[in-house]
């Protein structure tokens, strides 16, 4: 029997930590990549590529100053810092036990569904059984907008509520829409496995050129439903101070402001599993590096690209009131949705899926 | 009876046609901007606006032209000019002589320009330029030996001179001063040769 040394003892739990904690796929995946500390670095550049592209096509400059060699690029770190140490105003009328949580829960349950999508198809790195993943991925991706209202509701503000309001309108509608585009390839594949949907994609085919209405359908209802730049309808600046956020301040209003860009990120991963090939042009080898990291570094690449896809589209676009946004979801979106599932099970009946 | 106001008729009038091509145009827009931006933001202590001769800016007084005749400061609106004596020795007579000259107190000035149009002698002149800054306001208030100098440009020592030209295709352009003129002249000349 070997000596029980303290050295030995603490390199086992060592071992033990990184093996069963940091490195075990579902904890990696929400903390590490595609989960919070992924979202954090491309939700950080992805603010500042919205402020260039957006200046680029509006004639300015967007930030610049702090270092013009590099494009203003340190402008966020600062605003970061500015976030983090300012004062954090609790207002003597909300409730402090939901004001506080609503945030944080928002946050974590926006990035969930990363624990159930895969990054590769060797199933000795899957987070949990990919069986019926779709279905939860989707279902988790649901979550997090019922804390903006919770938010809305604790800050005891009418323009919080009002702003809750328009969020619950708007998520009725477009999470709706963005739930049965991502099931619309259930019926042509037969399948809710990802890693499946993933390797049928492998063949050059990918799911968003088999189906473009469901792609533009998802690709819109993510725009809306998490309320980024161009259609920012719940936290609309000019009518509404800061909507379901305008009591907050300091780091939960910075937390805030991340979460629609982290519900975005979420959705973008998926999407780009769903409709965008996953990790396909890449076959996973053997071992830990070719088989997890390079098909996960493809998927964040790409998701990265769907968001900066978007993220210029402010630039273009400017915001739909609620009712033409509500009607553009009922009378438009949703029917095409429909069109976009009856499209799949066409293409299932004449047999273009293998 | 109010006139009917036209309504321009679009080709694409579907509801359709008008959502597809208003969608696209708006984007190829946005792309075709992205990927070449026309920037119009003035870094202003970086770069500045080169402004021709004869814009109204600070005012300086040519000593020996003056001929000491009030009309700047009777014609200033603002009262911002005013008249000092001051003992100079007149050089025909060969002695000591009370004069008087203007001062001005830019505190009041409004920049209109008009003792310089009033001037006889052409003894005032404008410099083209307008952003100085003083610490406090008496530094605003010139005596006689401040009035006589150009104040300094401290702008032009870093800033790089910027004008805005109008351009067919992009719209209103903002190029390097230098390049403008050069632009101007070649334009010059072919119109010069056009018209011959």
């Amino acid at each position: 029997m070997d000596m029980v040394t303290a050295a030995k003892v603490f390199s086992d739990i060592g071992w033990g930590l990184f093996h069963y904690i940091i490195f075990y796929p579902p904890v990696y995946q929400f903390i590490i990549i595609p989960g919070l500390v992924a979202a954090l670095v491309v939700v950080v550049f992805m603010i500042w590529f919205e402020r260039k592209a957006a200046a680029r096509v509006q004639m300015r400059y967007g930030p610049l100053e702090i270092s013009p060699r590099t494009g203003g690029a340190p402008q966020l770190i600062a605003d970061l810092i500015r976030y983090t140490v300012q004062e954090l105003i609790i207002p003597s009328a909300a409730d402090f036990f939901a004001f506080i949580v609503a945030p944080n829960a928002m946050l974590i349950l926006s990035l969930l569904p990363m624990v159930a999508v895969p990054m590769t198809s060797i199933s000795e790195y899957w987070p949990i059984p990919m069986g019926y993943s779709l279905l939860i991925a989707v279902a988790l991706s649901t979550l997090a907008p019922i804390f903006t209202v919770v938010m809305a509701w604790a800050s005891n503000n009418k323009f919080s509520v009002l702003g809750g309001v328009r969020e619950s309108f708007i998520i009725v509608a477009y999470e709706l829409i963005a739930v049965i585009s991502l099931l619309s390839v259930v019926p042509l594949l037969h399948t809710f496995n990802l890693v499946d949907i993933v390797n049928y994609q492998m063949s050059g085919i990918w799911l968003g050129l088999l189906n473009p209405i469901a792609l533009l359908d998802l690709f819109i209802a993510i725009l809306m439903s998490t309320s980024g730049f161009p259609f920012e309808i719940p936290d609309s600046e000019t009518e509404l101070v800061a909507g379901p956020f305008t009591e907050y301040s300091g780091l939960i209003y910075g937390i805030n402001m991340g979460g629609g860009y982290i519900r975005r990120w979420a959705f973008s991963v998926l999407m780009t599993l769903v409709f965008l090939g996953g990790w396909a042009p890449y076959r996973p080898g053997p071992g830990i590096l070719l088989g997890y990291f390079v098909p996960s570094l493809i998927v964040v690449v790409k998701a990265t690209i769907v968001m900066a896809i978007m993220s210029f589209l402010r630039a273009v676009y400017g915001r739909y009131r609620l009712d033409q946004a509500l009607s553009l979801a009922w009378e438009v979106l949703i029917p095409l949705a429909f069109a976009a599932f009856g499209i799949s099970v066409a293409e299932a009946f004449f047999g273009v899926h293998p | 009876m109010p006139a009917k106001p036209e309504i321009k008729k679009v080709p694409r009038a579907t509801f359709l046609g008008r959502a597809i091509a208003g969608n696209i145009g708006a984007l190829t827009l946005g792309v075709k901007y992205f990927f070449d931006p026309n920037r119009i933001t003035l870094l202003y202590p970086h770069e500045y606006i080169k402004l021709k001769q004869g814009y109204r800016g600070y005012i300086v007084l040519i000593f020996d032209k003056c001929i000491s005749c009030e009309s700047c400061a009777r014609i200033c609106p603002a009262k911002a000019m005013k008249m000092v004596s001051v003992n100079v020795k007149d050089k025909k007579l060969n002695k000591v002589m009370k004069k008087k000259y203007p001062v001005i107190n830019y505190n009041r000035c409004i920049f209109c320009g008009l003792c310089v149009d009033v001037c006889p002698t052409e003894a005032l002149y404008h410099v083209p330029y307008h952003d100085l800054v003083y610490l406090n306001m008496n530094d605003m208030i010139l005596n006689l030996e401040q009035f006589q100098e150009q104040p300094e440009f401290v702008t032009s020592k870093e800033g790089v001179p910027v004008t805005y030209v109008f351009d067919e295709k992009r719209g209103l352009v903002k190029v390097r001063a230098d390049e403008s003129v050069k632009q101007e002249g070649q334009t010059g000349q072919a119109s010069g040769g056009e018209n011959k």
